[in-house]
């Protein structure tokens, strides 16, 4: 298989030389486990451009983008200690609904799965615990399912029986989604969570960076509880201090986060919590550094 | 203020923000030639130098220094009467 890490690290070098480097210092002690899942992903999008009459030019054009992007918002967000936006309507209207923004924002996003580490981690321990999390069950449910990679890892995990739902608010996060996957195994809803209504319980729901999105996470939650099974599991993860332009709810620490689940009436089963630079937990407290948190959670009882 | 004065507080600013009372800046110093200063303590630096002096940078004026003379140079042009 294409060393696809190395080559979009060679190409990201060459318009942006620092920013590989530190990304390449971030990735250099992972393990196997990470380039085959990393270069398996990428060959699956490799295959999706060309389906587009792309390269993977392209997505590296997207990722530098969208790094601007997040420059711009983080300076903002340390001037004023608050993400850019705070209304959903308004991001509906400048990303979501919006195919030029959506589309290098999601392409982007694509690449950052496999060259940030803390996305790394925030995937291994996913795959490293759903199989004994979703046990016995038959439905899993993804809501925000973005550039479909944790589908397409629970799909090599769970059995072939298992029933896949996607959820997505953005009809070009779905496009790159069904494109990626390239699968008649998902059925893909493009819906706002709090439209999609249906009469399934399902026993296991993955919602990964999602929280951030909307207003009042604490609904968000309460609406997962509507779709899981009395006995089911949920894998959340959402950043801290992570401005983005489309991020319109900020949490300043994981104790707010552990709060909110509570709140929604969840337990923490297990938690994972990653800082997304090489620093000391003190010094990411001081820069107000992006952190990355996970969690497998269940409804209290 | 100078730019000698400007360039001088910048300098108490860069030991404060990094930690570091090693640090001499001159207008030549770029990233590469103090420890620490990446892109991460980049926007650090600045927001406390907008603080310090009371001023305001775009984006596009944050990420265009190539060195410590511009961003000196960009300071005193903001905060000259």
């Amino acid at each position: 298989m294409i060393n696809y890490i190395e080559l979009l690290l060679n190409k990201i070098s060459a318009k942006n030389q620092k920013h590989a480097t530190k990304l390449r210092e971030n990735l250099k002690h992972l393990s196997d486990d990470y380039f085959h899942l990393g270069n398996s992903f990428y060959e699956k999008y490799e295959k999706y451009l060309h389906s587009q009459k792309l390269t993977l030019d392209f997505g590296v054009e997207c990722y530098l983008r969208m790094s601007e992007d997040m420059v711009e918002e983080r300076i903002k967000f340390i001037q004023n200690g608050k993400y850019s936006n705070t209304s959903f309507a308004e991001v509906d209207k400048t990303v979501y609904s919006n195919p030029g923004v959506m589309t290098y924002h999601m392409h982007g996003l694509v690449l950052g799965q496999f060259l940030w580490f803390e996305q790394w981690e925030r995937i291994k321990f996913f795959v490293d615990n759903l199989q004994h999390y979703f046990r016995n069950g038959r439905k899993y449910l993804e809501i925000g399912g973005g550039h479909g990679l944790y589908i397409n890892e629970a799909m090599k995990l769970l059995p072939d029986t298992t029933q896949f739902d996607l959820v997505d608010i953005s009809e070009s996060s779905l496009t790159l989604a069904r494109g990626i996957l390239n699968t008649n195994r998902v059925n893909f809803h493009l819906k706002n969570i709090f439209d999609f209504t249906n009469d399934d319980e399902y026993d296991f729901v993955t919602i990964g960076e999602v929280l951030e999105h909307v207003e009042e996470p604490l609904r968000l939650l309460k609406q997962i509880r509507n779709h899981l099974s009395a006995n089911g599991f949920c894998y959340l993860t959402t950043p801290i201090n992570a401005p983005m332009i489309d991020h319109i709810y900020l949490f300043n620490d994981e104790q707010e986060i552990r709060n909110l689940l509570t709140e929604a009436g969840f337990e923490i089963v297990k938690e994972k919590i990653v800082i997304s630079e090489k620093i000391s937990s003190a010094k990411a407290v001081r820069y107000k550094v992006p952190v990355m948190y996970a969690a497998f959670i269940e409804t209290i009882k | 203020m100078d730019t000698n004065e400007v360039l001088k507080q910048v300098n108490d600013i860069f030991i404060d923000t990094l930690d570091n009372d090693e640090i001499k800046l001159n207008r030549d110093t770029t990233a590469n030639d103090v420890e620490n200063w990446d892109s991460l303590t980049h926007i650090q630096l600045v927001v406390a130098i907008e603080r310090h002096f009371h001023i305001r940078f775009t984006s596009k004026e944050i990420q265009s220094w190539a060195n410590v003379g511009e961003m000196v140079e960009s300071i005193s042009k903001k905060i000259s009467p």
